[in-house]
């Protein structure tokens, strides 16, 4: 069953030639980390935005928990590429955001930010200033802040794009693990086919002119990680191999077509 | 402005291929108060030597013992202190109204964009006229008191104040606030936690600038039958040439403005250390 729901999902920006989205229908289920792979301009982004309730749909509808979507809302936590962290407050503050907006006691709030912190590898930057952080520990309070909001499930707009090759890695080993212990749903996406091999349990391969769903997969290397795996055994198997260049070559081919 | 410091990354090259030209590095501070230091002499040695008349120029000394009259027995029945009371008060007060005004009706535009389009032609209209060209139009509406002084330093702080507001909400990165929604934030909540404090950078900037022209209408303001002030001392000084007096009081304004100014920087540091950040 799934907790976040879009069916025949149409989205024309006014003024565009064509829908940024034509028919997509795709369902988040809560144990699932389901990723949205597809070039720059495939309507990605405008998916996401549904989903977190940021855009309203031109056609089709958008249900959570069978209710529809009319807004953002606290049970859907947005990580964005730029963290969009508060500078005002320090990392446990930013990490607090949620749980104080929705009143929960102080007490109880920071023993939740000191686990939270302790998940995402931050135990001792709870004091810290959010322009004292690398890209990457600004990312890892991003997701902390989304963890520690008790949302029911996790949407993250390239999460790792502005990071460096070795930091990437680093953060989407840490993604699989925090994902697994929070038994959340985790909708992700990305234009990095290792990316998205790596961490989906589902995956849909987007393309552009209108936006669309052209391929639905279901890789296991994340189990694989999680079983105890290493990335870079997992990253250099024929068969990660194999797959990525498929999705690289069937990704080239709609752009092509696209072109053409 | 002072922030850009602790922005741009401290130079690392090696202290020895640093080139100095034989010159030894001044910090800002020296670079300051050799400046203000050979403004002093250059007035010094120009009274001294008698090229200008001491009319048009009174000697430092001539001036420093004018300075302990003005503090002792005062001018126009008060004495400095008095006078710069006066003006700090009305200035304090149009501050007060400005910004209890200004920063409010500046979030209400930068939530509600429609209002903008009918306050800007207001804004727009009176922001460029000199002050005392609106001056005898204020006196005939509101009379000789204080309310026209207070109203005429308060309508050249107003426009910078409302301004830097609106700017300053309308600047607040749409990704925090799409963050703080997605967790969960009411509309209120947005405004509190996240639009207000994202605003505060520009509206102290805004204060600060809002401030230098408040000043700047001051003497204007104390044309309106005053019995006490700074810009009011000048004025009745200037008319029985006592240019000591002038001088002294222009020296007070700046001395005023400047830790005013220097305050205020202090305050954006504490309360918005992110200011100037990249983020
Ligand atoms: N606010 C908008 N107004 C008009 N067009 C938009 C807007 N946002 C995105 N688009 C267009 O919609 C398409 C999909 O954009 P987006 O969802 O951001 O894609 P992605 O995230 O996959 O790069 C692009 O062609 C983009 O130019
Ligand atoms: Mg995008």
């Amino acid at each position: 069953m799934s907790l976040l729901q879009v069916d025949k999902l149409t989205v024309h920006y006014p003024g565009q030639p064509l829908p940024a989205l034509q028919q997509v229908s795709l369902g988040l289920s809560p144990d699932e980390l389901l990723v949205a792979l597809g070039p720059s301009g495939c309507g990605k982004s405008t998916l996401l935005n549904v989903l977190a309730g940021f855009i309203a749909p031109t056609h089709g509808t958008v249900q959570f928990d069978g209710k529809p979507v009319s807004g953002p809302g606290a049970e859907r936590a947005v990580v964005f590429q730029n963290d969009g962290l508060l500078p005002w407050l320090d990392v446990a503050g930013n990490v607090a955001f949620g749980l104080k907006l929705q009143g929960v006691p102080a007490a109880q709030r920071a023993a939740i930010v000191a686990d939270t912190l302790q998940q995402v590898g931050l135990a001792d930057a709870g004091g810290k200033r959010v322009w004292e952080l690398s890209g990457g520990m600004r990312q890892r309070v991003g997701i902390a802040r989304a963890l520690a909001s008790q949302s029911r499930v996790l949407l993250m707009d390239e999460p790792f794009g502005a990071l460096d090759a070795f930091t990437r890695e680093q953060m989407q080993q840490l993604l699989l693990n925090v994902w697994q212990r929070s038994q959340r749903g985790v909708f992700l996406i990305t234009h990095d086919i290792e990316e998205a091999l790596f961490l989906a349990t589902s995956l849909v391969l987007m393309s552009p002119g209108p936006g669309r769903i052209v391929q639905y997969l279901r890789p296991t290397f994340s189990q694989r990680f999680l079983a105890g795996e290493s990335v870079r055994a997992i990253k250099s198997d024929p068969e990660f191999i194999t797959l990525r260049e498929e999705l690289l070559a069937s990704l080239t081919r709609t752009q092509h077509e696209e072109a053409a | 402005m002072s922030q850009q410091e602790h922005v741009l990354p401290v130079p690392t090259a090696p202290a020895a291929r640093q080139r100095t030209w034989g010159i030894r590095p001044l910090a800002p501070w020296q670079w300051s108060s050799l400046s203000i230091g050979s403004l002093l002499l250059l007035w010094w040695a120009l009274s001294a030597s008698g090229l200008v008349p001491a009319l048009f120029l009174p000697s430092p000394a001539a001036v420093l013992t004018k300075l302990q009259s003005l503090v002792v027995q005062g001018y126009m029945e008060a004495t400095l202190q008095q006078h710069l009371l006066a003006s700090l008060q009305r200035m304090l007060l149009a501050l007060l109204a400005a910004v209890g005004i200004g920063v409010p009706l500046g979030i209400l535009i930068g939530v509600f964009p429609l209002l903008r389009h009918w306050l800007d032609p207001i804004i727009e209209f009176y922001r460029p006229l000199p002050p005392l060209a609106y001056l005898p139009l204020i006196v005939i509406w509101f009379g000789i008191g204080e309310v026209s002084k207070v109203l005429l330093i308060f309508l050249a702080i107003l426009a910078p104040v409302l301004i830097a507001t609106t700017h300053g909400v309308a600047s607040v990165h749409s990704i925090r606030q799409q963050a703080a929604l997605s967790l969960g934030a009411s509309r209120g909540q947005l405004l509190r936690h996240v639009i207000l404090p994202g605003a505060l950078p520009d509206i102290l900037t805004g204060i600060r600038i809002g401030l230098g022209a408040g000043w700047s209408t001051l003497v204007a303001a104390e044309l309106i039958a005053a019995t006490r002030g700074l810009g009011f001392m000048i004025q009745s000084a200037a008319q029985f040439l006592g240019t000591d007096i002038v001088v002294l009081g222009i020296i007070a304004i700046a001395l005023v403005a400047f830790v005013l100014e220097l305050g205020l920087r202090r305050l954006q540091r504490v309360l918005t250390p992110w200011h100037g950040k990249a983020l």
